[in-house]
């Protein structure tokens, strides 16, 4: 038995801590622990039904419109209700800006800062890295608050404000879009597009686009000097230097529900998520990728401060009673969620590669999970990104006449689920309605695909079982667990749970 | 992270201009959890200065009292909030939520949150209402959910300068809560005829039908835009009444309460039978080019959803 160590860790969005046990500097085991409880779930219960889209983006400043774009999905799906197609095309606008902002400030305000840890004093590329990447100063740093700033008045101008903003209504959104703020939002995705070519990759995306394996990329840093001195050329030479491609590998197993809804194909009845990325489950151990249905999904309590159901449960089934425990086993406010009973891990490197993107597949393939590939991908998908929002923007042009909301009824009874992609990974709502107000809500984040605990099968979730065979150099500074877990783009703000009515948690202190 | 978005001082100026040396901020601060403990030690030893505490997100007193639902360290969020604000020049509430509880303090409230020195609309909250910073002042409460990011900054700079702050009832900022979401709104003239939309997705006015808290909640979102663009109204969708005390409120957020064809809560200092009688003139005066132009839906709330699989 190694010593047991208990650390916080900072630039994660919430509050996480992490409990590893170390034998002669390596991680034998490892536990994430969620420390804060809001109970958001609960404070929907008996609101009225379209409440839940208007609140549930306050769950998290970063991923608000993914989370409206879920909710208001759920609902559309209980009323099976049309959407303007147009609607969704603005909806998606939005997702993309919000997700390709959340890419360049997660690697760069969040990420690459570790690069100037002391623990990388004495490397050979430290004078680069601190003139890009150091907090404040760093030249991709500062452009990075410049820039991801403008990207999200595409946001503001489609739904008046970033963050927090309420316009997605079901059957479309509250805003139209006049040929004029369309002139508006392409010269706003162009010149972030000309920043993200010049001063983060140093090519342009139609180059850039032309790396179809990880192959081409190792040749695309040595063709050119700017490409070499880039902040994607830089990420790319120290990421591989430290060996981040040998931390944190999980056990493989990708999910993703999709992104972004096909405004042509998205139609009542909504069955199986039609997706501009699309949905899908990787199986490490049979090497099949696999068509999602969200039937598969459970979740399990046993390590959790919860009781009430042994095994998994569904979440449109689920229960939440909390119930503390310090001294016992249990040691998360996270439950366990399983896909098909398997530990998953969600994020942009899943997303793009069950959508079948070459360069991720390759990676993938190649290297598979760590977290070299996810940080990777979070700085290849903004090209993706702003490709397809310009694609997106063509389309409104070409609908310019048609509406952007249909009417509806009022929601009064019904089961429905939002299926979706938040900037760092799979994002779903589940919700029932009864006499018009909400019986249940249960939401499973990203983060709690990434951050669970042991499930009923005592396997460990995915960031514990990443963190297992770590070697930690300093203890004092542990690096390797920062980069680990970061590159996940952690996110507790939002690992949020019912507490039922009546039931108070009693804490034994 | 609304305040990465503010212009005018931007976040990175306000940091620089101002040479504020950043102790912590947990998306962003490279020091370490340790390294925190350690200053959190510091300033509480007096051995290290605290100008200026920003406190984001609702303070949790629950279970029983013990804070726990919000730890950090193994102690509860709140003692270390309450140790460090006694030690602190200013004490600034950033966002509905760490002023008056907001939305976590909502519904039945389950880890019994409470604002910084209000719970909700009544005094006291963490903090004794007689409660005063080093600097003499109480929380400052720069409401919103989120905040507007320019009165985060600009609230901020203005303690970092020690310039004179004048609060509202509430403690807030009365410079960025002494108007309303009305004013400068771009529906207005479809208000002053009384020209109404039942639906969204129109140019009309949201007030009497679409649960629009504009003309009775004080913040700038229509004098000073959101990101440099837009506010909720201006995108069509009703201001939700973020910067009051009791956000938010209970009713349907997209649903106007009514006594008869009227409000139930008017605009600011609005007399009930005045107002009834200018709306009936008002509409009769609207000229033909102010109409409501949302599409409307076929049957109102009779549509029951059948039960349906995604499978």
């Amino acid at each position: 038995m190694g010593e047991i160590i208990e650390l916080g860790l900072n630039r994660v969005e919430g509050d996480l801590e992490v409990k590893i046990e170390v034998q002669d500097g390596r991680i034998e085991d490892a536990w994430c622990i969620g420390t804060m409880y809001r109970g958001f779930e609960q404070i929907l219960q008996g609101r009225d039904a379209t409440d839940g889209a208007v609140l549930t983006p306050r769950i998290c400043g970063i991923c608000g419109t993914a989370h409206q774009y879920v909710a208001v999905t759920a609902i559309e799906h209980a009323l099976q209700c049309e959407v303007a197609p147009n609607a969704i095309r603005a909806r998606n606008l939005c997702l993309m800006a919000e997700e390709t902002q959340s890419d360049s400030r997660h690697t760069f305000l969040m990420f690459t800062v570790d690069f100037c840890n002391p623990r990388y004093a004495d490397h050979p590329l430290r004078a680069e890295v601190e003139e890009s990447f150091a907090m404040l100063s760093g030249k991709a740093y500062r452009g990075v608050l410049e820039h991801t700033k403008n990207i999200l008045k595409v946001v503001a101008i489609i739904g008046g404000q970033w963050p927090h903003a309420n316009f997605m209504v079901p059957g479309g959104v509250t805003s139209r879009l006049t040929v004029g703020n369309l002139v508006r939002l392409r010269t706003l995705i162009d010149s972030y597009q000309k920043w993200y070519e010049q001063d983060i990759l140093g090519c342009s995306l139609e180059r850039w686009s032309e790396n179809r394996t990880f192959d081409d990329v190792l040749a695309w840093v040595e063709a050119s000097e700017s490409h070499r001195k880039s902040p994607m050329g830089l990420f790319i030479r120290f990421a591989r230097s430290i060996g981040l491609e040998t931390l944190g590998l999980g056990e493989g197993n990708l999910l993703s529900y999709g992104s972004g809804y096909d405004p042509e194909r998205w139609r009542p009845p909504y069955g199986a998520p039609q997706t501009m990325r699309a949905p899908g489950f990787f199986d490490a151990e049979t090497k099949q990728l696999e068509a999602f249905d969200h039937q598969h999904i459970e979740e399990h309590i046993k390590h959790s401060w919860f009781v009430g159901y042994a095994g998994g449960r569904h979440p449109i089934d689920g229960m939440t009673v909390p119930e503390y425990d310090p001294d016992g086993s249990r040691y998360t406010w996270a439950k366990a969620p399983r896909y098909k009973g398997k530990v998953c891990e969600s994020g942009p490197l899943a997303e793009l590669f069950t959508a079948g993107d070459p360069l991720a597949t390759s990676l993938f393939t190649m290297q598979g999970s760590n977290a070299f590939s996810r940080q990777f991908v979070r700085l290849h998908r903004p090209t993706l990104t702003l490709m397809a929002m310009r694609k997106t923007l063509d389309e409104l042009f070409a609908h310019a006449a048609e509406p952007y909301i249909v009417p509806v009824d009022d929601v009064v009874e019904g089961t429905g689920v939002g299926l979706g992609s938040a900037a760092r990974g799979a994002l779903a709502h589940w919700v029932r309605f009864k006499k018009g107000k909400i019986e249940s809500y249960q939401i499973i984040t990203p983060t709690g695909w990434n951050a669970s605990p042991r499930g009923s099968d005592d396997k460990r979730g995915h960031w514990e079982q990443s963190l297992v065979g770590t070697v930690v150099k300093d203890l004092e500074n542990p690096i390797e667990l920062g980069h680990i877990v970061r590159s996940h783009d952690a996110c507790l703000v939002c690992t949020v749970h019912v507490l039922d009515t009546d039931k108070r948690m009693r804490f034994g202190l | 992270m609304a305040i990465l978005c503010a212009e005018n001082p931007s976040l990175h100026d306000t940091l620089t201009n101002y040479n504020v040396d950043l102790l912590w901020h947990p998306s962003l601060s490279t020091a370490t959890p340790r390294e925190l403990e350690a200053t959190i030690e510091r300033i509480c030893a007096g051995e290290q200065e605290l100008t200026v505490l920003c406190v984001e997100g609702a303070i949790a007193l629950g279970p029983d009292g013990t804070g726990m639902f919000d730890s950090m360290f193994g102690e509860a969020k709140m003692d270390i909030i309450k140790r460090l604000a006694d030690r602190a020049q200013f004490v600034i509430a950033m966002g509905t939520c760490a002023a008056f509880g907001g939305v976590s303090a909502a519904g039945c409230n389950p880890t019994d949150s409470v604002g910084l020195q209000f719970r909700q609309s009544d005094p006291g909250g963490l903090l004794d209402p007689s409660w005063r910073s080093a600097g003499g002042l109480p929380v400052i409460n720069v409401a919103g959910c989120p905040a507007h990011p320019s009165s985060m900054v600009r609230t901020l700079v203005a303690a970092l300068l020690g310039a004179p702050v004048e609060l509202d009832p509430l403690n807030r900022p009365a410079e960025f809560f002494s108007t309303t979401v009305h004013r400068g709104c771009t529906r207005n003239e479809y208000h002053e005829y009384n020209v109404e939309e039942k639906a969204f997705g129109g140019d009309g006015c949201l007030f009497i039908n679409l649960g629009c808290q504009g003309p009775t909640t004080q913040a700038i979102c229509n004098t000073e835009l959101w990101n440099g663009e837009s506010s909720k109204t201006r995108a069509g969708a009703p201001c939700i009444g973020c910067t009051a005390p009791n956000f938010p409120k209970p009713q349907n957020l997209l649903v106007t309460l009514k006594v008869g064809p009227i409000p139930l809560s008017l605009p600011l200092g609005v007399k009930r039978a005045k107002y009834m009688a200018y709306k009936g003139l008002a509409r009769d005066a609207a000229p033909e080019r102010l109409q409501p132009t949302a599409p409307q839906a076929k049957t109102a709330a009779t549509a029951t959803a059948e039960e349906v699989d995604n499978g």
